[in-house]
């Protein structure tokens, strides 16, 4: 507290800061995080935008990154962005904007001078004080000054030698940066780390593995296979402050594809992990995809709901997951409540004691091939879904999806991939799902084949808004899915959409790809 | 070794890199698309919503290769036409071809992944390095350089050097001559620092090849077989379970398609109609119907058409005569949607894998 206060005073003088203590109960002028608040859950309590008057949504501004601030070919817009006292900040891979929230005028552009890695995506900035935070994809988090874009420091995170690369919105938790990795090409342990948030040192790391000689080192044949067994942390982080516990979800197990190296569970891959803001020691974990075959990250967002369960208040959380499994926990203890599924998904053969779903052999990838759904882009990925405590529903844009998986590497020593999934069909639905049962309550499917997802913002003002594989920002009846307004922006929508109110002013901005969408809803 | 030493031991690996701070390199380096015919239309399809054009930019494939990432991005949504998904194809295959063989091929960095100093992989080099590993590494080391087999007793068995730091630090036989230099057992029995330079950059080249060999982008991304299943069964299933021949006859639509596919693309190619498809010989055979709408006003003439935008709020149409209809949806307009291969569709969720590969078998068959 006393540190906060302190925080306070040093930066009330300053045009745009933000107040650490602020992220927990974000004021509705601001989006200050990837997810805008800790819970991960997207819900903006603004109710000027409503299912009554949506249909008069209207664009307030448009900001296009243009190629000489982007270079050549800059891809699109997959960071959800920042709002800080009237101003927005986005990135795309090595580089960050800073500008007018009321307008969309620029005010400054950083180009990070780039070394390497994967440049797939970039998912945003944190903020705290007058400080922002972003990774690159040649492994470094970056600190800027928020005023002017001027770098403070940067820390490596990860070795692009060793293929790994850096993609995720970093996460302030008082006084701590936490920093997630990517990259799954060679065979490396995935982790995530805190920094300082003043001078950028390392204060813990926690790995994607077991210790040597523990319970869940059984869940591997050998220490060298878990040793180098991935489980990246590219996915959104959540905090609960009472519990001091933050949330995340690893990714894929390696070698990726051909898998008999590493038999068994592989933990603590493809799981969603609860660990201490302070120390990063592991409270509890639960496992989304016992040993997986198909590179189904369990990196999307655990969503914290405060709710109830036989009418007792719980605290829990919730994960539409990658390979088509929606769960609920207890995030407290990690105890399984409830496991359903969301979309199309063949190869689990039922649930083991703890919820978790058990693999079918026979939809492991095959020399000959293997029809499997979902395909390897997931009934979910990316981008993040949300939670309304107005309806009580999680709200995904998932994907059913069949694909057929192979093995290329039928050697003795697989490694890297050694096979992948090829062709396949989709289609995209948004799914309204009903937290305490895992019941689907309505079910929106979009028209024409899958295509590219887009995250989902849900309102006080019972709409949500989300993208549809058409090019079109769509605002959908929160309790019924009746479509309610539609923007057709040109391009996919590419991120996740936000919400905030300036001066009686109703913004949701949403990304498609070069391009940022400023809609507004004006008068009373 | 406990988790916290091994959490320690890759803690100081990555701090030593973070010590080893190089000068930033500019970031136009990015590789861009080539110059082309086809350009604009792998720009717009594969460079705008998802990702950007240097993704596509930094790989090398084959015809099939491409075709086989070409369908998987329909599959995940891209958006072009038929005649589109061919150009791109064309595009991609004549532009960006396998990087083997000559200096400057084959590195980490120009594959998108890895740092943009990666060490590239001279083709000759790597064949002359690959007659010193083989003189010298192979008995400990095995014959992909993935460490010896599980056989030899611990001592002999070689570290697996596609995971190994000297390799994935090394450039241009930098860390590997530093290395040998210490003193490492050879096969031959000769001291590790009497490999002169040449030989070990050989060497490097050699090993950062096995390093690039087992990438998902390596040249080993092929379906190895698919007709393991039974042509009699897979008969059975086509004119019963399955009631392919309700719209399929073997002498009639499907005659030749054996010779007209090779295995892995006719699985593809009945699973999922719209993929774009690369027959024997390398030719792109595109030739998916499109879906067809018949849409109604209230009070009003049905229109028929080839269908060319539908979503919850307008829908579009171009009839027979070649003219362009659009509509506002709304509760009074009828829209009625017709997919050709909706069967094939509904058969995802009845197919069990064995009824696949018998499929695919009878097919194979049909010469």
């Amino acid at each position: 507290m006393r540190t906060t206060l302190f925080l306070f005073l040093v930066v009330s003088s300053w045009a745009q800061t933000l107040d650490p203590a602020k992220l927990s109960a974000p004021p509705t002028d601001t989006w200050p995080s990837f997810n805008g608040d800790y819970s991960g859950r997207r819900f903006s309590p603004l109710t000027k935008v409503n299912a009554n008057n949506v249909s008069s949504l209207s664009l307030g501004w448009v900001y296009r990154m243009t190629a000489q601030s982007a270079g050549p070919f800059p891809g699109s817009i997959k960071s959800t962005p920042v709002v800080v006292d009237g101003v927005m900040f986005f990135t795309i891979p090595d580089h960050v904007w800073a500008i007018d929230a009321r307008t969309g005028r620029e005010l400054w552009h950083f180009a990070w001078p780039s070394r390497g890695g994967i440049h797939i995506g970039n998912r945003g900035v944190a903020v705290y004080g007058k400080w922002l935070y972003f990774e690159t994809p040649d492994c470094n988090l970056v600190s800027l000054n928020m005023k002017d874009g001027k770098e403070r420091w940067h820390k490596q995170i990860c070795d692009p030698d060793l293929l790994y690369f850096a993609s995720a919105a970093p996460l302030v938790v008082g006084n701590h940066v936490i920093a997630g990795v990517s990259g799954d090409d060679l065979d490396v342990p995935g982790y995530i780390q805190s920094h300082d948030p003043e001078t950028g040192a390392m204060q813990w790391r926690w790995y994607a593995y077991p210790e040597v000689g523990s319970p869940e080192a059984k869940s591997w044949p050998t220490v060298e296979a878990m040793l180098h067994g991935g489980g990246m942390t590219w996915g959104s982080t959540t905090f609960d402050p009472e519990l001091n516990l933050i949330y995340f979800g690893t990714g894929n197990p390696q070698p990726v594809i051909a898998h008999k190296g590493r038999m068994g569970d592989n933990l603590f891959t493809e799981c969603i992990v609860a660990v201490n803001a302070d120390t990063g020691k592991r409270a509890w974990y639960f496992q989304s995809s016992p040993h997986d075959t198909h590179d189904w990250d369990a990196n999307q967002t655990p969503v914290l709901i405060d709710g109830t369960i036989n009418g007792q208040p719980r605290k829990l959380l919730a994960q539409a997951a990658r390979n088509g499994y929606f769960f609920v926990l207890d995030r407290v203890t990690g105890k399984n409540i409830v496991t359903s599924t969301f979309a199309k998904a063949n190869w689990a053969k039922g649930l083991d004691q703890k919820g978790q779903p058990i693999p079918d052999p026979a939809k492991y990838p095959q020399i000959d091939g293997a029809l499997v759904s979902p395909n390897q882009a997931g009934a979910a990925n990316w981008p993040p879904p949300s939670f309304s405590p107005a309806t009580g529903l999680f709200y995904v844009n998932a994907s059913n999806a069949y694909s057929v998986y192979y093995i290329y590497d039928d050697t003795e020593k697989p490694e890297g991939w050694g096979g992948n999934d090829r062709g396949g069909w989709s289609e995209t639905v948004m799914q309204a799902i009903d937290y305490q049962t895992g019941k689907i309550r309505w079910s929106h499917k979009w028209e024409g084949p899958g295509g590219p997802r887009s995250g989902v913002l849900s309102t006080a003002g019972n709409v949500v808004f989300a993208g549809d594989p058409q090019n079109n920002f769509v605002a959908l009846n929160a309790t019924t899915g009746q479509p309610l307004w539609r923007a057709n922006l040109g391009a996919g929508m590419s991120n996740g959409p936000i919400s905030y109110q300036l001066d009686g002013i109703q913004y949701v901005v949403v990304g498609a790809g070069d391009t940022l969408y400023g809609f507004a809803m004006h008068g009373k | 070794m406990n988790r916290w030493l091994v959490g320690a031991l890759w803690a100081e690996l990555i701090a030593g890199t973070l010590a080893a701070q190089r000068p930033p390199a500019p970031a136009a380096m990015k590789p861009t698309l080539p110059d082309g015919p086809g350009r604009q239309v792998v720009q717009q399809a594969c460079g705008s919503t998802c990702h950007g054009a240097e993704i596509v930019a930094g790989k090398g494939y084959s015809r099939d290769n491409w075709a086989t990432v070409v369908n998987s991005m329909i599959a995940r949504g891209a958006k072009a036409s038929g005649t589109e998904f061919g150009e791109i194809v064309d595009y991609l295959t004549k532009n960006l071809p396998p990087r083997t063989g000559k200096a400057g091929a084959g590195g980490v960095g120009f594959i998108g992944s890895g740092p943009d100093d990666a060490h590239l992989v001279d083709g000759e080099a790597a064949e002359r390095g690959k007659s010193v590993y083989v003189a010298e590494c192979i008995t400990c080391h095995g014959n992909r350089a993935r460490g010896g087999p599980d056989s030899l007793p611990p001592p002999q068995r070689g570290a697996d050097l596609v995971r190994s730091l000297v390799v994935l630090k090394d450039r241009y036989g930098a860390t590997i001559a530093e290395f040998l230099k210490k003193g490492h057992p050879m096969q031959s029995g000769k001291p590790s620092a009497s490999l002169d330079g040449p030989q070990v950059l050989d060497l490097a080249h050699f090993l950062h090849l096995k390093v690039n060999d087992t990438l998902r982008s390596g040249p080993f991304s092929e379906v190895i077989n698919v007709l393991t299943g039974d042509a009699k069964a897979g008969a059975e299933y086509f004119n019963g379970a399955g009631g392919c021949n309700k719209c399929h006859s073997v002498t009639g639509n499907l005659a030749g398609v054996g010779k007209k596919y090779d295995p892995p693309a006719l699985q593809q190619k009945f699973l999922f109609p719209k993929s774009f498809s690369v027959g024997r010989g390398g030719r792109g055979v595109s030739s998916t119907k499109p879906v067809t709408l018949k849409v109604t006003p209230a009070g009003g003439k049905t229109v028929s058409g080839v269908l060319l935008h539908l979503d919850d709020f307008n829908v579009s149409l171009r009839d027979d005569a070649g003219e362009y209809h659009t509509w506002t949806r709304s509760s009074g307009l009828k829209v009625e949607k017709s997919d050709p291969y909706q069967a094939h569709i509904d058969l995802l969720d009845k197919y069990t894998d064995k009824n696949m590969h018998d499929i695919v078998a009878y097919l194979e068959t049909l010469k």
